[in-house]
C-alpha cells in the first residue's frame, strides 16, 4: 500500500515531466543543492547549453523570490537575509519540449495588487521594451520593500521564450497563494 | 589603501581589487545568499579609493560566467562611480570578458556598454 500510493504520487509527477520538484522550507542553502542537481541533470540529459543556462537561471531568480518574499518564514527576517527560510514551492519540468520553471508561496494580501501590476507590466512588454525596462530598472535604487534588485522579475521574462504566466489564490486567512510558471 | 583579494566559491567570484596598481577584477560565478552583504565592502572600498586623489588609470576585468539579477544591480553600483570618475578625467578601462557563443553574457556587457561616454569599455570574446 505504502510503496504503490507512492509510486502511483511519482508516477504522475513523471508523467507531467516533473525533473526536479521541492516542497517546503527554502533556504539559499537548499536553493544551491537543488540548482547543482539540475545543472547536471540537464547536462547529461543532452540540453543545449544556452537553453540550461536559462534554465538555471530563472530557477536561481524563482527559488530566490520565494525565500525572501514568501509570507510563511521560519527564520523571522531580522538576521542577515542569507539566513532566511521561506516555505514554498519550486518545480522544473518539461512539456512539449519545452522546459518550464513553476515557484508558489504564500503572500501577504496586501502584497497582492502591486505584484499583480508589476506582472501584468511586464507581461505586456515585447523583448525590446523588457530589455528597456531591465536596463532603466537596472540604474534605479530598488523599490522599497525589495531585497534585491527589483528586476529579478523582468530577468525571468527575458529569459523566458513565452510569456510568463502567474495566478493569485485567495486563502482566506489574510494571505493570498502565489504562482509563476515560466516557460523556457 | 589594502588590496582585496578573495578566493571564488560555489556563488561568488574570485575578487581581486589591487588598488595600487588600479587593477581591480571579478572572475567566476556571482549568485551569493546575499549579494548586498557580498558586494557592499566592494562598493564602499571602490568609492574609498576613487575619493583618492591618486590619477593611477584603472583597469577593471569582469569575467563573470554567470550572475544573477542581485549580482547585475551590484554590478551597476560599482560601474556608476567608475564612469563618474572617468567623467572628472580619470583614466578607466572595463573589460567585459564573455566566452566565445555565450551571448547572454555578450549582451550583457553590450547592454552595460551603452551607459558608459566616459569610461572605455572593451567586450573581449574569449574561446569558450
Amino acid at each position: 500500500m505504502l510503496a504503490r500510493d507512492f509510486m502511483n504520487f511519482f508516477d504522475a509527477s513523471r508523467r507531467q515531466g516533473v525533473i526536479l520538484s521541492f516542497g517546503g522550507d527554502i533556504s539559499e542553502n537548499v536553493l544551491f543543492s537543488l540548482g547543482e542537481v539540475l545543472k547536471l541533470r540537464m547536462s547529461q540529459g543532452e540540453t543545449d547549453a544556452s537553453v540550461a543556462k536559462r534554465v538555471f537561471a530563472i530557477f536561481v531568480e524563482q527559488a530566490q523570490n520565494v525565500i525572501r518574499y514568501s509570507a510563511d518564514k521560519v527564520v523571522k527576517p531580522s538576521g542577515p537575509q542569507a539566513s532566511l527560510i521561506s516555505n514554498g514551492v519550486i518545480v522544473v519540468g518539461m512539456e512539449a519540449g519545452r522546459f518550464y520553471v513553476v515557484c508558489g508561496n504564500e503572500l501577504p494580501d496586501p502584497d497582492v495588487p502591486p505584484l499583480r501590476a508589476r506582472l501584468d507590466h511586464i507581461a505586456s512588454l515585447n523583448s525590446d521594451e523588457l530589455k528597456a525596462y531591465y536596463r532603466e530598472k537596472l540604474r534605479q535604487p530598488p523599490d522599497e520593500g525589495s531585497l534585491g534588485g527589483s528586476i529579478g522579475l523582468i530577468e525571468i521574462a527575458r529569459r523566458s521564450s513565452a510569456p510568463v504566466e502567474y495566478d493569485f489564490q485567495a486563502l482566506g486567512s489574510g494571505r493570498s497563494f502565489f504562482c509563476l510558471k515560466a516557460y523556457i | 589603501m589594502d588590496r582585496i583579494q578573495l578566493a571564488a566559491t560555489d556563488r561568488s567570484p574570485r575578487v581581486d581589487f589591487d588598488f595600487a596598481t588600479g587593477h581591480l577584477s571579478l572572475h567566476g560565478e556571482s549568485y551569493p545568499e546575499d549579494a548586498a552583504a557580498f558586494f557592499g565592502p566592494l562598493l564602499q572600498a571602490l568609492r574609498a579609493y576613487l575619493a583618492d586623489t591618486s590619477a593611477t588609470p584603472i583597469v577593471f576585468e569582469v569575467g563573470l560566467a554567470y550572475f544573477n539579477s542581485s549580482s547585475a544591480k551590484a554590478l551597476m553600483n560599482l560601474f556608476m562611480p567608475l564612469e563618474d570618475a572617468a567623467e572628472e578625467g580619470r583614466a578607466v578601462t572595463v573589460r567585459w570578458r564573455f566566452a566565445d557563443g555565450d551571448e547572454t553574457i555578450e549582451e550583457a556587457g553590450e547592454d552595460f556598454a551603452a551607459d558608459f561616454s566616459y569610461a572605455r569599455f572593451e567586450m573581449v570574446r574569449e574561446a569558450a
